[in-house]
Order: C-alpha cells, then structure tokens, then sequence
C-alpha cells in the first residue's frame, strides 16, 4: 500500500508541468541571470598590477638600487607582480598619464618624485611603494654613514627582511566573493520552493480540502501512511530537482562551492525537508482556497530570500546587526547561510548550529501537520 | 440490514443540516435519497462515511457501528462524490488503479479488476487518457470507475450526474442499474426525480435535514391527495366554462392560460372523460390532450408547499 501511494504520487507530482517550472526551470533561469549580471562584480574585486611609467633619464640610470627595486616588484615571480613598468622620455611619460594609459610615472631629480592625475587605491599603493623604498634607502645611508662595519655583518640583507611577528590564521579557506552568496540564496530558495509539492500533498489526502482528499479518506488506508508516503514523493521529487539545481551552478556556472560537498548535499537535503513540511504546515492550517495558499507560499519565500539577502547582500548584514534573531528563523537564511560557512569558514560550528535549527523548524512543521493531520472527521467538507 | 441510520443530527453553528434523519438501506435495495439543493443529502452521505462529525445518532453498516477507522467496514464501500474526484496527472487507468489499489493491495488481481471496470464504464477506449482529454461525460464515467472498481457490496453515489448530458445520464443509469443486479446495495442522492423515479425502489424526500416522506414512488404518489393533471388544448372557452370545470366532482383546480386548460385532479378513474364531454357539453373546441399521473414533484409540493426545484 505505501508503495503504491508513494508511486502514484511521485508520478503525479513528476507531471505537474506548472509546479516543475518553479521548482527546476525558475531557480535555473534565475542562475543564468545572476551569472550575467554578478560575472562583473567578481571581475572587479581581482587584483591588476598597476600600470607605471618611469623616466629613464640620466638619475634613473645612475640608480642602479632603485632600478633593482622596481624590477622586484615588476616581474612575475610568484604569478603576480604589483606594477607594469613602462620607461619613456619625460615627455611620453606626461602623455601616457595624460591620456589615461598609466596611473602615474615616476621620475629621478634631486630624489624619487611621483606624478599622478588621480587619487585612488592605485596612486595609494605607489606611493607607499616609493615612500617605503625611500625609508629603507635613508635607513641604510644612515647605517652607512654611522656604523659601516655592520654593513659587512648582513644588515642589509636583515633590513631588506619583511619579518611579520603577527601570525595570519586564515578564517576561510576561500577567497571571499560576494557573488556566491547570491547563487546560495537560490539555491535556499529552490529549498523552499518544496513547500508547492507539501501543499498539493496535503490537497490529495486531506477530505475538507479536495474530492481526491475525501475519496482517500473514505477508503480502507491508514491516513498517516498515506500521508508519509505522500511527503516521501514530495521529498524525493524535491531532492532530485535540487541535485540537479545544485550540479547545474557547479558545472554550468562554475559557482563554488568549497570542497565539502557532501555537507551541501545534506544542507540541501535538510534544506528540502524543511521546504516540504512548510507547504503542508501552510496548507493543513489555512482553509483559505488553493490559489490564496500558493500566494501565500510564493509571497513569503521571496520575503525569506529578500531578508536572507537575495536581491540585496546587504539586507543579510542589516539584519544580522539589528534583528539577529530573525536570520535564526528564516530558513532561506539558514541554508543560504549553511552553504556559506562551509564556503568560507574551516571549521564547522556555524554550520552546524543553522543545520540544527533548520532541522529543528522541519520537525515542528512536520509536527503540526501531523497533528492536524491525524484528526480523522472534519467538521465541515 | 446494509445501512441504519437513527436520529442522525448535524448542526454548523445554528444551521441544522441534519434533523433526527433517520434511513435504512436494505439489502439489494436502491434507495434514493431525493431533496432539493441543500436538504441535507451529501452531509447525510459525508456523516455516514465518517467523513463529517455529527453531533448526535448512530450509524451502522453491515450490522457494524461505523467510524473512521473501521477498515473492515470501508473495504465494502464504494463510493463517487458529486465532485469529480480523480487526478489530473494520471491516466484514466493510472486513475482507477490508484483508488482501486487503496482497497486491493494485490496486483495481478486489481489489474483485472481495473480492466473490468474500465470496460463496465465504457473507456475501454480512453485508458492512457489524460482527464482533461475527457468530455464532461466521460469524466464522470472514469470517477464512477474510480469508485466501483474493487467491487464493493455498497455503492453511494451522491449527485453523479450533475452537468451530464442526456445520453451521458442514461449510461449511467443504466450502469447503476447494472450493478445493482451484479449485487450491489445502492444509495443515489439527486435532486432530479425522473431519475430517482427511473432507478430507485425506494425513496426518501429530504427537505431541511428531515425525512419528510420515504416508500415507494407508487407508495408516495398514494399519500397525497393529487391524482392525475389533464392538460388540454381549447379554444376560447368562457369563465362560465371554466366554473363549471372546477366544479366538477373530484376536481382540485382548474387554470386557463390563454391556450392551455391545465385540470389537477383527485385520485379516479374517469377524470378526463368527464372534463372533456363538459367541455363537449359546452360547444368547446379542444385539441391535443394529455392526462398525466402524479409526480414526486407533486409529493414534494403537496407536502412543502413549493416545487423540489425551488
């Protein structure tokens, strides 16, 4: 008998043209508009060696330390280099700043002097290479001046150290990117979007909200096994769109992820129980018609998404530093949240505590819907 | 005994659907259940298949006290809601195999079982149509086959032919006919009386919750004083005429309507004889006529006082 229920009923939620469009096709084409519109965001938060110019006149020349620092930090050695060094004439290097082809250019006269058109990061970071260049150079004139033998005992190889006494413990293993979040919030949306099949669910085995439902309930079944094999197709049907939702951002968009997948499949997992038993939680308590129930669903998903930040990553932020509370509560925060913390943190904990409390809210749900459920005369049909 | 119901009462807050109702369905038995919208049928129905919460009465069926949970019980009924209730998603018999699989867990059987009830239906043609490729017709066929395919020994039928058309309607009469005389013990809710007429052999009239008639058609047609109404084509006739009509033995009214002479009778054997050699009498010139026995209409409008269709 639950064979047969939850057979029919995943064929029956398989063929539902309309409610597979959100569930599968929607978040889809949703991902395909996020690529389009955040590829640029990534874009802009990597790094590009600053281009330079400097005046390859007799001082320059004559500098042959200067000219050995600037190669430092001109030459691709570790894959990345911090300026693109052109040398000209004065006069080119005024039209190269003038027309917008160099951040600023460098020229040797009585000193290392910097010309730049702007102010921004870029002129920033030259100017602390040329200041920092000019203190360690002043530092070893005075060391010359004063103590010469020390020269001869390594100081300028001590000095040309950069030792740090702070150790860096990285937080994340990942490079942070603000884009992700919005494709996690998707992906939690997705989640969500499981509480269409909880509410169609409900509508087959309820007797005071379909004909169906009454038929179900007048024949010989036990009403919480076909319940349990009804919310069993739900999930399967849901998990399987979310899979695929999920391998189509990893391999079709290229989002990451981090490199524990088996935790995300079960955030999803968790994820989709919760979107499911929030559709039949919906529908078993309202008495309101299909139509106002799915307006129901719908309207307070994309609130969840909104708040969780998917339309806005700053609405996420807002909320953690006035209403944190609320981001415990909302389930789309949670999973978009749980993907997060896998992403960026090395540890665990947070993700933990967001599993818990989304499966926590599955359960109460799922509770409630029982409760209702497991009455067995209506009232009124 | 198939069904007892005893002082059966259903309230929504101050409304009574159902008052002291009381029916018995004997075994081989059609009982129609006849009454205007909103008399009380389908909460009848509901509370007798434990879907409603009644507030006083008791249900038996086969002898045994009915409740939600009373599997045994529910394995022999069959029943095909006024609603068409089947799945969209499904074929026509992916349908009838998911409900009938609800009663007959083993395959091989349920899948003869289906064909059979298909083939009773007449769908034999249909089976991997989808429902909405269905004329109103059909689709109420397939919910009528969703319903009877695991042979139960009861079937209730609440309204099956609403929005059917006439050829549709007598399909269906004529399958329910069908499975009563395969065995089957049948409760049929209408408001149409011709067909209660055509199929029950015995009638309960519903009006505001209660059982205000039960018997028989002929054993209800005996209980109100209407016997026949003559209806008569005449031309010209005068109020004279007309006075002389009604005063005729045995006559309740008489109306004139510009064309028609409509004449109610009480129960005798000579009404129309005597209404037409008056009208003879008179130099009265008629054309067609039609005598026609009382209908349960009439009962229904005798013991009201308004028409089953109000």
């Amino acid at each position: 008998m639950f064979a047969h229920i939850y057979l029919y009923r995943l064929k029956c939620i398989v063929r539902d043209k309309q409610v597979v469009f959100w569930t599968l096709l929607f978040p889809i084409l949703l991902a395909v508009l996020f690529e389009m519109a955040f590829s640029n965001i990534t874009k802009g938060e990597v790094f590009k060696e600053i281009k330079i110019a400097v005046v390859d006149n007799e001082a320059f020349r004559k500098d042959i330390h200067f000219q050995e620092a600037l190669k430092a930090v001109s030459t691709e050695a570790d894959g990345s280099r911090l300026f693109d060094i052109r040398y000209a004439s004065k006069e080119d290097c005024i039209n190269l700043l003038k027309d917008g082809e160099i951040e600023g250019y460098i020229y040797c006269e009585n000193g290392i002097h910097l010309e730049i058109k702007n102010n921004g990061l870029n002129e920033t970071i030259i100017k602390s290479f040329l200041d920092d260049y000019q203190q360690t150079a002043a530092t070893l004139q005075t060391v010359m001046a004063q103590n010469p033998e020390a020269m001869q005992k390594g100081l300028i190889d001590e000095i040309a150290k950069r030792k740090d006494y702070l150790k860096e413990v990285a937080a994340s293993h990942s490079e942070p990117d603000t884009a992700v979040h919005y494709f996690y919030t998707l992906l939690a949306m997705a989640c969500m979007y499981g509480s269409f099949w909880g509410l169609k669910e409900i509508y087959a085995i309820q007797g005071n909200q379909s004909a169906q439902g009454a038929r179900v309930c007048a024949a010989p079944t036990q009403k919480m096994r076909a319940f349990a094999a009804s919310l069993l197709a739900a999930v399967t049907a849901q998990a399987a769109i979310i899979l695929i939702v999920l391998l189509f951002l990893i391999f079709a968009l290229g989002v990451d992820f981090g490199n524990r997948l088996a935790y995300v499949v079960l955030t999803c997992l968790v994820g989709t129980v919760a979107g499911v038993t929030y559709g039949t939680f919906i529908s078993i308590l309202s008495h309101k018609s299909e139509g106002i129930k799915v307006g129901t669903l719908i309207g307070t998903t994309m609130l969840f998404s909104f708040l969780a930040g998917m339309m806005y990553d700053g609405m996420k932020l807002i909320i953690n530093n006035n209403i944190p509370i609320l981001g415990y509560l909302n389930p789309v925060n949670l999973i978009a949240d749980s993907f997060y913390a896998l992403y960026f943190y090395s540890g665990t904990t947070h993700y933990s505590l967001n599993l818990m409390i989304l499966a926590a809210m599955a359960v109460v749900f799922g509770l409630i819907t029982f409760l209702v459920l497991r009455r067995q005369k209506y009232a009124s049909l | 005994m198939v069904i007892k119901v005893e002082n059966l009462v259903k309230r929504y807050g101050d409304l009574i659907a159902l008052d002291h109702f009381n029916m018995e369905l004997h075994e081989g038995e059609v009982l129609g259940l006849l009454g205007p919208n909103g008399s009380g049928k389908t909460t009848a129905i509901n509370c007798i298949l434990s879907l409603l919460k009644y507030d006083k009465g008791n249900i038996e069926i086969f002898g045994k006290p009915m409740s939600p949970d009373a599997y045994d019980i529910k394995r022999d009924i069959g029943i095909i809601m006024q609603n068409v209730a089947v799945f969209e998603e499904l074929t026509v018999y992916e349908n009838t195999d998911y409900f009938c699989g609800l009663y007959v867990t083993d395959k091989k059987k349920r899948r003869a079982l289906v064909d059979e009830a298909i083939e009773f239906v007449g769908l034999k043609d249909f089976k991997k149509f989808y429902p909405k490729k269905l004329s109103g017709g059909l689709l109420r066929r397939l919910n009528i086959a969703c319903g009877i395919a695991h042979k139960p020994k009861l079937i209730i039928l609440d309204e099956p032919t609403v929005a059917v058309d006439p050829q549709s309607r007598n399909n269906i009469l004529e399958g329910i006919l069908r499975l009563n005389k395969e065995g089957a013990s049948i409760v049929y809710t209408s408001h149409y009386m011709e067909e209660v007429e055509q199929i029950c052999s015995r009638i309960i009239i519903m009006d505001k919750g209660k059982t205000i008639a039960a018997g028989t058609k002929d054993e209800l047609k005996s209980m109100i004083k209407a016997g026949e109404k003559v209806t008569v084509k005449v031309y010209q006739p005068n109020e004279g005429v007309l006075t002389g009509i009604r005063s005729l033995n045995n006559v309740i009214s008489a109306e004139f309507d510009g064309e028609m002479l409509v004449v109610k009778c009480g129960k005798g054997s000579h009404n129309l004889m005597m209404i037409l050699e008056h009208l003879k009498a008179n130099d009265i010139r008629f054309g067609k006529v039609y005598s026609e026995p009382p209908t349960l209409n009439d009962v229904f409008l005798e013991i009201t006082g308004k028409e089953l269709r109000d």
